[in-house]
């Protein structure tokens, strides 16, 4: 399931809760492990300066300066690594959700894992509305899942045993249940298949009766059954549900109501920068606020 | 003679000079060799006898010394007017006495030279268009660089940079492949959202032919991807080609005359070869001055032209909307203070101040469009033109050379500055991360894939 893991890091607090998942999936899977780090940004047209992305100080950049990173970062994951059989660490230069789709795109990883925003030093993204930018753009444009972790994953407690897939019914949730239930059979979890009902929307046209509620989750649940279960042959240890609700908030209590460990879902997003949702998509609302790891698909992942 | 191993007169040929130069992180070593570089007098003098020509001997005896250059240096300015920063004067002192003593100068006479030349001028050309006579300093001080280039007496990331254009044939260390590879690549990433969207490759015979700059090959990729679309949307028959792609010149910035041609050449070999209606440069203004404006007299042209129609970005985008090939749609239109940075490259040098702000009358709502003071062919130098932003040994002069802009931009209120060039785009970034004066900036091109409408069998199917 996981052989190649790409785990992007600031090497900072902001991703020890993604180290944590990342590094305890390169050992329970045996996978390897690559450790990538943007050290800095260009800057000055085509000096050879770049900002350091964790002092924010200027410097020269040469082989002894990468060097000098890399043990940092050996360093700073220490007692991880020491446990970890197959890894290696690499940085580079430029805008860090660029160079992580450039080696994304080279090793083609089965998932990149990533932390939550740097954001602001010394705060966590939870506690803020939007999810980083670094995150929103590979997560747009990465074709292999993103797996990300903002908040301390409660409830993982290592390994994947309770997964919850959410669908919108979209193409990219197709691939995002073909990715969730591979994993679910292949690592023996319990799957959870959820529908959200958004109501918010259908509020704000009209107040619908409560007869037209149920009436439009019982269908949903028909596409579940549809779509999803019909393809899952003889596998028995799921379960299913359709909540009417706010989408995202729907999404973390049943995650939190069935002690998930994952949730994976599709993200939907075209843009990076939405004026109209400046919230993001209910992907990046459900990865600020679930206590376990998220996992979301693009409609690009798997596409050749 | 004295040469040094990194500081000395040959130029860089080889990708492994080019990496032992790079690893003098800051040019520490290479500027402590610079102290000891001896001058070639008998070269510099015959030099100066073979490329010197009528015009700059004209220049330099008939400046009457009047002044009337000083105000019109935002450097002089910005350096309480400080009397060694009058245009005539820096070239006068420079260029003008090393032709005075026949070549017959030293060491420390280059240094501050070199300083002069790269510190104390951008090669704006404003001084030209105030001076009684048409003296232009810009021109002479370029010249004035390939003299000191060809004695070793240049900034060192200019070393490196000419060094790039030798080996590379471009800006930076991206080989041919690097580029359709990481064009070919953006394509894909957006093709979900653009249908049908590919980059054409060294297509034979397109209406365009698109040249870039290394740096977003490099590292803002999305701008290829922003090219291709906008490209795509307009229906246009374009193509880049596989070799030649590379529009910029950092040997223009550097004084190395040979790099500038064997650089031009490449984008003209791929003219010949592709035979386009018409190249079209991204939103750079001295990749258009070298590749357009300079490039046909490097390349010894005798007509003096490219081999191909070639137009700036700034035309192609404002025919494509005058046309209708793009359209707007009227809601995303900019509504908030918004200004223009003109390039002294295409506007001064080249007469496009009318162009961008068609543009403008396109994309921004009527009455939000606020002009910086004085603007078009008057506009001042962003502050980090002529290579002045990439040199770190003169990065407290070039910080302070940003002030003129950044009042410029504070007295329009703007809190978006447009700025259809590299090098104007790199310093109002800066100045903003120096000044923090709570501005954003941006190219035209990713402004316009916010706004254009797309065509109906464009659209992806949901």
């Amino acid at each position: 399931m996981f052989k190649k893991i790409l785990f992007a890091t600031s090497a900072t607090e902001a991703c020890d809760h993604a180290a944590r998942v990342a590094f305890d999936m390169a050992q329970r899977y045996n996978a390897h492990i690559d450790v990538f780090h943007v050290l800095g940004i260009p800057t000055r047209g085509y000096s050879q300066v770049v900002v350091d992305v964790t002092t924010g100080e200027e410097v020269a950049l040469d082989d002894n300066y990468r060097d000098l990173v890399k043990e940092e970062i050996r360093t700073y994951y220490d007692h991880q690594i020491e446990k970890t059989e197959n890894w290696s660490i690499d940085v580079a230069i430029g805008l860090p959700h660029r160079e992580i789709l450039r080696i994304a795109r080279l090793m083609k990883p089965d998932i990149i894992v990533m932390g939550g925003s740097t954001g602001a030093s010394g705060s966590y993204a939870h506690k803020k509305i939007v999810t980083g930018s670094t995150f929103q753009r590979v997560a747009k444009a990465a074709r292999c899942p993103v797996l990300v972790i903002n908040r301390p994953a409660a409830s993982f407690w290592g390994g994947f045993s309770n997964v919850v897939f959410a669908t919108d019914f979209s193409d990219a949730a197709a691939t995002a249940f073909d990715f969730s239930f591979k994993l679910a059979h292949t690592l023996n979890c319990e799957f959870h298949i959820f529908h959200a009902l958004d109501i918010t929307r259908i509020q704000m046209n009209n107040l619908h009766t409560q007869d037209y509620i149920e009436d439009q989750i019982r269908k949903a649940s028909q596409q579940l059954r549809f779509r999803y279960v019909s393809r899952m042959e003889n596998f028995k240890q799921y379960a299913m549900a359709v909540w009417e609700g706010i989408p995202f908030v729907e999404i973390v209590k049943y995650a939190r109501e069935k002690h998930a460990d994952l949730i994976v879902m599709a993200h939907n997003t075209h843009k990076t920068e939405d004026n109209d949702s400046p919230l993001g998509s209910v992907a990046e609302q459900v990865i600020l606020r679930a206590n376990c790891p998220v996992i979301s698909i693009n409609r690009s992942v798997g596409k050749k | 003679m004295s040469e040094g191993t990194l500081c000395n007169k040959i130029p860089i040929q080889t990708d492994e000079a080019l990496k032992i130069l790079l690893s003098d992180t800051g040019g520490k070593q290479y500027y402590q060799e610079m102290k000891s570089l001896d001058v070639d007098t008998r070269l510099l003098w015959e030099t100066i006898g073979k490329t010197c020509k009528s015009r700059i001997h004209t220049w330099l005896k008939i400046c009457a010394h009047c002044g009337m250059c000083a105000d019109s240096c935002f450097l002089y300015r910005i350096n309480d007017q400080d009397p060694k920063q009058v245009p005539a004067y820096k070239i006068q002192s420079t260029l003008g006495e090393i032709i005075r003593r026949k070549g017959k100068v030293d060491n420390a006479f280059m240094m501050m030279a070199m300083e002069t030349a790269w510190a104390k001028c951008t090669c704006c050309n404003r001084c030209g268009l105030y001076c009684p006579h048409g003296i232009d300093v810009g021109i002479m001080m370029g010249y004035l660089r390939g003299l000191l280039y060809q004695q070793g007496f240049v900034p060192w990331e200019l070393k490196i940079g000419a060094g790039m254009h030798r080996v590379y044939h471009a800006q930076m260390d991206v080989t041919d492949d690097d580029f359709t590879e990481t064009f070919i690549w953006m394509a894909e990433e957006y093709e979900e959202d653009y249908p049908g969207l590919t980059v054409p490759v060294d297509k034979v015979g397109a209406d365009i032919m698109y040249t870039v700059n290394a740096r977003e090959v490099k590292h803002y990729p999305e701008d290829l991807a922003e090219a291709a679309i906008l490209f795509h949307l307009a229906g246009e028959d374009w193509t880049v080609p596989s070799k030649g792609w590379e529009q910029t010149s950092l040997a223009m910035f550097a004084g190395d005359w040979a790099a500038c041609k064997i650089q031009v050449e490449s984008v003209y070999d791929a003219m010949e070869r592709l035979k386009p209606k018409r190249m079209i440069g991204t939103e750079c203004g001295h990749a258009h001055r070298a590749t357009v404006v300079e490039g046909p007299y490097w390349a010894g042209r005798k007509d003096g032209l490219p081999p191909a129609e070639s137009i700036h970005y700034v035309e192609w985008l404002a025919e494509a909307l005058r046309t209708g090939k793009l359209k707007i749609d009227p809601k995303k239109r900019i509504k908030e203070p918004v200004t223009l940075q003109d390039s002294c490259n295409y506007v001064r040098n080249h007469g496009l101040k009318n162009i961008t702000r068609e543009i403008m009358s396109y994309i921004v709502e009527p009455g939000y469009f606020i002009d910086m003071a004085p603007n078009r062919e008057h506009n001042y130098c962003c502050g980090g033109g002529g290579g002045f932003n990439g040199i770190g040994l003169y990065r407290e002069q070039r910080n302070k050379a940003l002030i003129t802009k950044r009042d410029q931009i504070l007295d329009t209120g703007a809190k978006l500055v447009i700025a259809p060039c590299h090098n104007c785009w790199d310093a109002i970034r800066d100045l903003e991360e120096e000044y923090s004066i709570g501005i954003r900036w941006s190219f035209l091109k990713p402004l316009l894939i916010g706004m254009v409408e797309i065509p109906e069998h464009l659209k992806p199917k949901e």
